[in-house]
């Protein structure tokens, strides 16, 4: 049940080999032309400084495999980062702790609803969750006052801008979730169950699987997942920014997802994969903006690099 | 079996959502005191040269601001102090001058929600409109049913790409080329005219982002031949992307020594990504913007932060000034250009109190 590609015809190995490695390939190429045209690309401030700003979209991107995994899509990641960036400043009073689980828990009636909706009404996933990206955020301006808010707090100024060893706390936090997150998906039952229902919902339904609170978990995992990520961003400011954390974070991560090799039909979830192409749509950014390029090129570059993933990726993104 | 397991799931749902109602109700007592007055320091009319524009060339009768029913029309979202401080400057100046009814809409940065805004508020009986637009054009078909009713028109912050006491009666608003150019001359006069620079754009296809640029580089390139732009990246006027952007540019340049932010927030972004590199912001890499909120200027005050260039959003007092001898028959100028104030280390902690 892990994989259910259908091999195209006449395809060379060459090919396939593209296909399954062509992330960490492409990765590779930008990193040597970096070594190459970028002065000071390659010293460990300028990695730790990729790695520490590849960290939200990761994390979110965690949550969106498992989503995608299920044959589902999650737009209102950015309002459950917005949520929980919102209500961590108004809980900070009773310390780091508890304010972070209160933002953790706030976020995760984002993942509740989409859940309900999705799993027990049955609504599509892009409209349930499209309505929650447009109505979370909307609650967390209200939740927050619209304005930006400074948070001031050992614990949060830690977790922004504090290191162990010289590796950031955020980028730690980071690593344990993806490393907690691929045994889910590769060693448990609930991760084989959860690739079972992106297979064939119908089949895993009368396989007498638990289908619809497998969902719903999965929809409070990629909420919580998001609400991390908030709360790094907002760590990372040393302020909250409920309007803005987190715009349009969802098409990074479905990126990420998707050009790791995770198929958008579902059935498949590739941890390692969606790591790489979280890392790979930093690196480029990073490139673009060192090499001082127009906004508007580096967007149709961007734009031209993600096309050319998925491309290289069709026989698995398209096909069940 | 599965109809159990579903409703055990709704159960825990259920249980879940009540506690985060709890928890949300008890946010809203605690959370949303708002520190934001319409504060002190009132707009100056710095030039209103050129054509005028009076009630009978633009039509329309003449009225008492007092029997007037007033709408005025918000471009974004009120989740930045520019924007907080405009509508409350207009919304205080209403009830001051007393107006028969101030009739207030956000079209939360869409377009086709303020053209159908302003179709609103002209259907729910306004007299006049204070429109501040989101963008140059586009507002044609909001403009034309204002002017079948002859209903005057005051733009604010935003010039429209139409024609004055024709489409509308005049234009309320700041320079912005003039503001990047004084950013230029602080940041000249801060550097002694050496250095390399970084500027952090505003958001692309915007015409505040192309005017202070312009302004800007216009300057350095005429007046400090020794100052070198290095890098032109946008930060879409946000904190966060100031921050990421800074610090790749930092990483990629280490020979900055000064950075050119074209709204506070980015600025303060670029700030925090100073510090993280383990640098001194204002000593080590000097910095400048355009806004004027209390969050910039407090930190010039700090020693962290080098200069500020004020956009002044209180519209409140000057726009209902010239509504009035619009309304009572007088000529008033079609581009009326504010002065803006500006924030240094020698007056910002005198001045920080009449930050926005």
């Amino acid at each position: 049940m892990s994989s259910v590609t259908i091999p195209l015809p006449r395809q060379g190995s060459a090919l396939k080999l593209l296909q399954k490695y062509g992330v960490y390939l492409a990765i590779v190429l930008i990193l040597v032309a970096n070594l190459i045209f970028t002065p000071n690309f390659f010293t460990v401030d300028n990695l730790r400084t990729q790695l520490v700003q590849v960290v939200p979209v990761l994390i979110v991107a965690l949550g969106m495999a498992l989503v995608i995994g299920t044959e589902g899509i999650d737009l209102s990641v950015g309002a459950a980062m917005a949520m929980a960036a919102a209500v961590l400043p108004l809980y900070i009073g009773y310390g780091f702790l508890p304010a972070l689980l209160i933002a953790i828990v706030a976020a995760l009636v984002i993942g509740l609803v989409n859940g309900a909706l999705i799993a027990f009404i049955g609504v599509q996933p892009i409209v349930a969750t499209l309505s929650l990206m447009v109505a979370g955020r909307g609650l967390a301006l209200l939740v927050a006052g619209e304005q930006l808010r400074p948070v001031i707090d050992p614990g949060v100024l830690a977790l922004g801008r504090g290191t162990i060893l010289g590796v950031p706390w955020a980028v730690l936090v980071a690593a344990a979730l993806v490393a907690i997150v691929a045994v889910l998906v590769n060693r448990t039952t609930f991760g084989k169950q959860l690739v079972a229902i992106g297979g064939n919902r119908r089949a895993a339904e009368l396989a007498g699987l638990p289908v619809k609170r497998i969902l719903l978990v999965i929809y409070l995992v990629c909420a919580g997942l998001a609400a991390v990520a908030g709360i790094i961003g907002t760590a990372r400011l040393a302020a909250s920014v409920p309007s803005t954390i987190g715009n349009l974070i969802e098409l990074s991560a479905i990126t990420a997802v998707v050009v790791g090799g995770t198929p958008l039909s579902g059935g498949q979830v590739k941890i390692a994969g969606t790591v790489a192409g979280a890392l790979l749509l930093q690196i480029i950014t990073a490139t673009l903006v060192k090499h001082n390029v127009p906004d508007a090129y580096s967007q149709i570059i961007q734009a031209a690099i993600i096309v050319v993933a998925v491309y290289i990726q069709r026989g698995k993104v398209f096909s069940k | 079996m599965a109809l159990q397991r579903t409703s055990r799931g709704l159960v825990a749902a259920v249980s879940l959502a009540a506690a985060v109602g709890l928890i949300l109700t008890g946010c809203t007592n605690t959370g949303t005191g708002s520190n934001t007055s319409s504060g002190s320091s009132e707009q100056k009319v710095k030039s209103s040269d050129g054509p005028t524009c009076d009630i009978s060339t633009y039509g329309g009768e003449k009225i008492d601001l007092k029997d007037a029913v007033v709408g005025f029309s918000q471009s974004e979202k009120e989740d930045n102090p520019f924007r907080i401080a405009e509508t409350q400057s207009i919304k205080d100046e209403a009830a001051k001058i007393g107006v028969k009814k101030l009739i207030t809409t956000n079209a939360q940065s869409t377009l086709s929600k303020q053209i159908s805004d302003i179709q609103d508020m002209i259907s729910q009986g306004a007299n006049v409109l204070i429109v501040a637009p989101l963008n140059s054009d586009g507002l044609e078909p909001a403009l034309s049913a204002a002017r079948e009713k002859n209903i005057p028109v005051i733009t604010v912050d935003r010039k429209l790409n139409a024609e004055a006491c024709k489409d509308y009666v005049s234009f309320l608003g700041s320079d912005f080329v003039e503001q990047g150019k004084r950013a230029a001359d602080q940041l000249i006069k801060g550097t002694g005219g050496k250095g390399k620079v970084a500027i952090l754009l505003g958001a692309s296809g915007n015409g505040v982002t192309t005017d202070r640029t312009k302004g800007f580089v216009d300057e350095i390139k005429a007046e400090a031949p020794g100052i070198e732009i290095v890098a032109q990246q946008t930060g879409d006027f946000a904190r966060d992307k100031g921050q990421s952007v800074t610090e790749q540019l930092l990483q990629s340049n280490p020979e900055i020594t000064a950075i050119y932010a074209e709204n506070d927030e980015m600025g303060l972004g670029a700030q925090a990504a100073i510090i993280a590199a383990g640098k001194t912001p204002g000593t080590d890499i000097q910095l400048y913007s355009i806004d004027g909120t209390k969050n910039a200027v407090s930190q010039i005050v700090a020693g962290q932060y080098n200069g500020v260039v004020e956009s002044n959003p209180r519209f409140g007092p000057l726009a209902f000034k010239t509504l009035k001898s619009f309304l009572a028959g007088d000529a008033v100028g079609q581009d009326i250009i504010i002065e803006d104030g500006e924030y240094d280390a020698d007056n910002a902690s005198s001045k920080v109190d009449g930050a926005y």
